[in-house]
């Protein structure tokens, strides 16, 4: 699956216009990267026409929640509860679930999702047919 | 005033490119579609320069997204944001989905925007107002 993984980096490097070594696995797209919205779309186009695998922008939510009903994934408060912590640290390996329960935001989230993850969702559409 | 009383306002603006919006979705309805409402669609593709209004309908959803302070996320969809148009040509905003469910929760009021574009850029600009004091502060 290297492939995938330097199909995701140049998608982001091209969408981004950013040198191939300010891309980093560990990269986030969009606290460490800028990444808006559209470049967020651009991304995944590319991915797209590079890997056949299609994701939209409201498939990374269903991939970060993972399935988790909304009152469980996050409290009354839209703080992560320490089920979708226990969740996020799967999709996301490089967070630690004790550190987001009962701190993070659910709107925050994005804000934590990396290179690296979203090859790691990119590979696990393509297991999936794609 | 007790906190549940007070009125919070916050903002959202982005600008878009034409010229990128047009390469994303030019030719493919499936994209346009993912983007836009039929209402948008029917609207923008009725202009001259119908991928300006189409950037700047883009515009418009990030805008308001920003101004909720999420971004694209928590599973919402570009169209649910809606960018629909009075007789008058003044846009206004109508939200469905994901979007509408997270504004009733955090206890929106009112929601306004204004567009404007060119032929190289459109940009949004949208206004919120919120019930519930801190609960909308602290994003």
């Amino acid at each position: 699956m290297a492939d995938v993984d330097s199909a995701v980096k140049e998608a982001v490097v091209e969408a981004l216009a950013l040198d191939d070594d300010e891309v980093t696995p560990e990269s986030t797209l969009m606290d460490d990267l800028g990444a808006e919205s559209i470049d967020l779309l651009d991304i995944l186009f590319r991915i797209e026409k590079s890997t056949g695998v299609k994701i939209e922008a409201s498939d990374l939510g269903d991939y970060i929640q993972g399935g988790i009903p909304d009152d469980e994934f996050s409290d009354e408060n839209e703080v992560i509860t320490a089920k979708g912590a226990e969740h996020l640290s799967k999709v996301m390996p490089q967070t630690n679930a004790s550190d987001l329960e009962g701190t993070l935001k659910a709107e925050e989230v994005m804000s934590l999702f990396t290179v690296q993850n979203l090859g790691e969702m990119v590979k696990s559409r393509d297991g999936a047919g794609g | 005033m007790a906190p549940e009383d007070e009125l919070r306002l916050r903002v959202g603006v982005d600008v878009v490119g034409v010229e990128r919006l047009e390469r994303l979705v030019r030719d493919d309805e499936e994209r346009q579609r993912t983007l836009f409402t039929q209402v948008e669609l029917d609207y923008c593709r009725g202009k001259r320069r119908q991928y300006e209004h189409l950037a700047a309908r883009f515009a418009a959803k990030e805008a308001v997204l920003k101004a909720f302070g999420t971004g694209i996320s928590q599973r919402m969809r570009w169209t649910d944001v809606e960018v629909v148009n009075e007789r008058s040509g003044r846009p206004r905003i109508r939200l469905a989905g994901e979007v509408a469910a997270f504004a009733e929760r955090r206890g929106l009021q009112d929601l306004d925007v204004s567009l404007t574009h060119t032929e190289g850029l459109a940009l949004a600009h949208a206004v919120t107002v919120w019930s519930g004091g801190d609960r909308c502060a602290s994003t």
